[in-house]
């Protein structure tokens, strides 16, 4: 049913309860499976020694993630494919999404109140609306 | 001074406050400590005192330098003649331009005008920088043509502010040959004098730098200058050795960002007035125009001469027209030396963030060049 899944990785417990799932399906449907983890650097920056931290630390970050995810998925026997892209973490995923033609979207269910996903908006739920497949947020 | 430690308290709680937010909103620190200065000044009772006038003053300074030291003069070797006529068409349109409406249209002091002049003449290569990371164009020869061309661009703002209001007598004399003969000195003095010393908890590298950067302050100050200018010279002479010594620099921006720089920017923040922001944003929106319409005049014909395609060349323009960290410097620097009024200063720090985000956003929506996402910013 699935050829090509793609997993969000943020490295919160729902993401990793999520790639538990994607797991699960890649194994199930012999599909694809990639995660990707998106790095958001300041906007309107102050100096570009910022940028460069904020990069930095995140990929150290992803680093460490990474080791995690790939000792789940070889547990399994699937091959994990990740990623780090730089940008905005909706527009990156949705542009992956029809850059790559995956056909399923795995996530975690980030908890947040109710007002912050009303003024901030909710990743959850922005990327459920815009991209092109199916998807799957764990909770 | 009275209750010197409530008002640090005061002043550090909106710098951790900015911090939080600029972490949750994935936008600079600089940016929300300016509008979170904003907010304290207009209804928090956040004022500028002499010690954080001066802890703001330092920050200007340590910002300037470690923005030289950014510098990389590869980047501009290689790319100098595309870079130096981009950056300087890109400071001395906009710069004549704003000055030419603020003196003969909106009726300010000449004095003035050559604020307003400068101020929107900057562009914000961390600004640009963020920007082209996040679309991969970092790597790419165009992306570091527009860098090379930034920094030159507010190298011309910065010899300008530098010059433009001094006095000109001995002591300008002294300040420059000083500054000469440090920019020559200190690239070989530096990475001898750092190697005999070691890094060391007492930090006498950081020390070192300090102790040229307030003496060569010292001497802007008495030539009526601005102690930017050597700092910025000096960050761009050792860059080379900065980027080469990458803890070092962090160290320094560690240092910069915690305790300096967040007094710098809630300052700036801090004396503008939200009701002026309202009752002049007509005003501010034809400044933030002009910015880009003389950007436009300045680059956009360049990029046609060294054969941008089209979009390419709208999108270098359009992120050329960015600015904060300069324009900010120049317009308290217009308002501590009582040559604009507090008025002006809010139009111009307001037009300036303006320049930080509307180009930006346009730039990004309906001109990013198409870049492979395999090939540029993936498996970072």
């Amino acid at each position: 049913m699935y050829k090509k899944i793609l997993h969000g990785m943020d490295g919160s417990d729902g993401s990793f309860k999520a790639l538990s799932e994607a797991i699960a399906l890649a194994k199930l449907y012999s599909a694809e499976l990639h995660t990707v983890f998106v790095e958001e650097v300041p906007q309107y920056a102050g100096t570009i020694g910022e940028v460069i931290e904020e990069k930095a630390s995140a990929n150290g970050h992803y680093g460490k993630m990474m080791v995690k995810a790939q000792a789940m998925a070889e547990a399994e026997g699937i091959r994990l494919q990740s990623r780090a892209i730089v940008g905005h973490e909706v527009k990156t995923i949705v542009e992956l999404v029809k850059r790559k033609s995956f056909d399923l979207l795995v996530i975690g269910f980030m908890g947040r109140s109710a007002l912050y996903d009303r003024v901030m908006g909710s990743t959850c739920s922005s990327l459920v609306r815009l991209v092109p497949c199916s998807v799957l947020v764990v909770k | 001074m009275e209750h010197t430690w409530f008002v640090s308290a005061l002043w550090m709680g909106l710098a951790l406050l900015s911090a939080l937010l600029s972490m949750r909103l994935a936008i600079s620190v600089a940016l929300v400590e300016i509008i979170v200065g904003a907010i304290g000044g207009n209804w928090l009772g956040l004022a500028p005192t002499p010690w954080t006038n001066y802890l703001a003053g330092v920050g200007a300074i340590l910002l300037t330098f470690l923005a030289g030291a950014e510098v990389d003069p590869e980047v501009i070797r290689r790319n100098f003649w595309s870079s130096i006529g981009i950056g300087i068409a890109g400071f001395v349109v906009p710069f004549f331009g704003v000055l030419w409406y603020a003196y003969y249209i909106a009726g300010w002091s000449w004095p003035q005008a050559q604020i307003a002049g400068l101020a929107l003449s900057t562009t914000s290569v961390a600004v640009v920088y963020a920007v082209m990371t996040e679309n991969g164009m970092n790597n790419t020869e165009l992306g570091k043509i527009i860098l090379a061309a930034c920094f030159i661009n507010d190298l011309g703002t910065v010899l300008v502010l530098g010059v433009l209001f001094a006095n000109y007598n001995l002591w300008l004399v002294l300040f420059a040959g000083v500054t000469i003969l440090a920019m020559w000195l200190l690239p070989k003095f530096v990475p001898f004098f750092f190697r005999k010393v070691g890094s060391r908890v007492s930090e006498p590298e950081i020390k070192f730098i300090f102790l040229v950067l307030f003496l060569l302050g010292g001497l802007s100050d008495m030539a009526k200058s601005e102690a930017v200018l050597p700092a910025y010279l000096i960050g761009m002479v050792l860059a080379p050795f900065f980027l080469g010594n990458k803890v070092l620099a962090q160290r320094m921006r560690v240092m910069a960002f915690t305790l300096l720089t967040p007094f710098y920017f809630l300052k700036a923040g801090a004396l503008v007035k939200v009701d002026i922001v309202i009752s002049a944003a007509g005003l501010i929106g034809i400044m933030l125009l002009i910015k880009i319409v003389t950007k436009f005049i300045g680059i956009w014909p360049l990029t046609k001469y060294f054969r941008f395609e089209k979009r390419e060349g709208v999108y270098t323009t359009l992120l050329m027209c960015t600015g904060l960290t300069f324009g900010t410097i120049c317009a308290l620097f217009g308002v501590s030396n009582g040559i604009i009024n507090s008025d002006q200063y809010t139009m111009l720090v307001a037009a300036v963030i303006a320049s930080a985000v509307v180009p930006t956003l346009i730039a990004q929506r309906w001109f990013q060049p198409h870049i492979d996402i395999n090939g540029g910013n993936d498996n970072v």
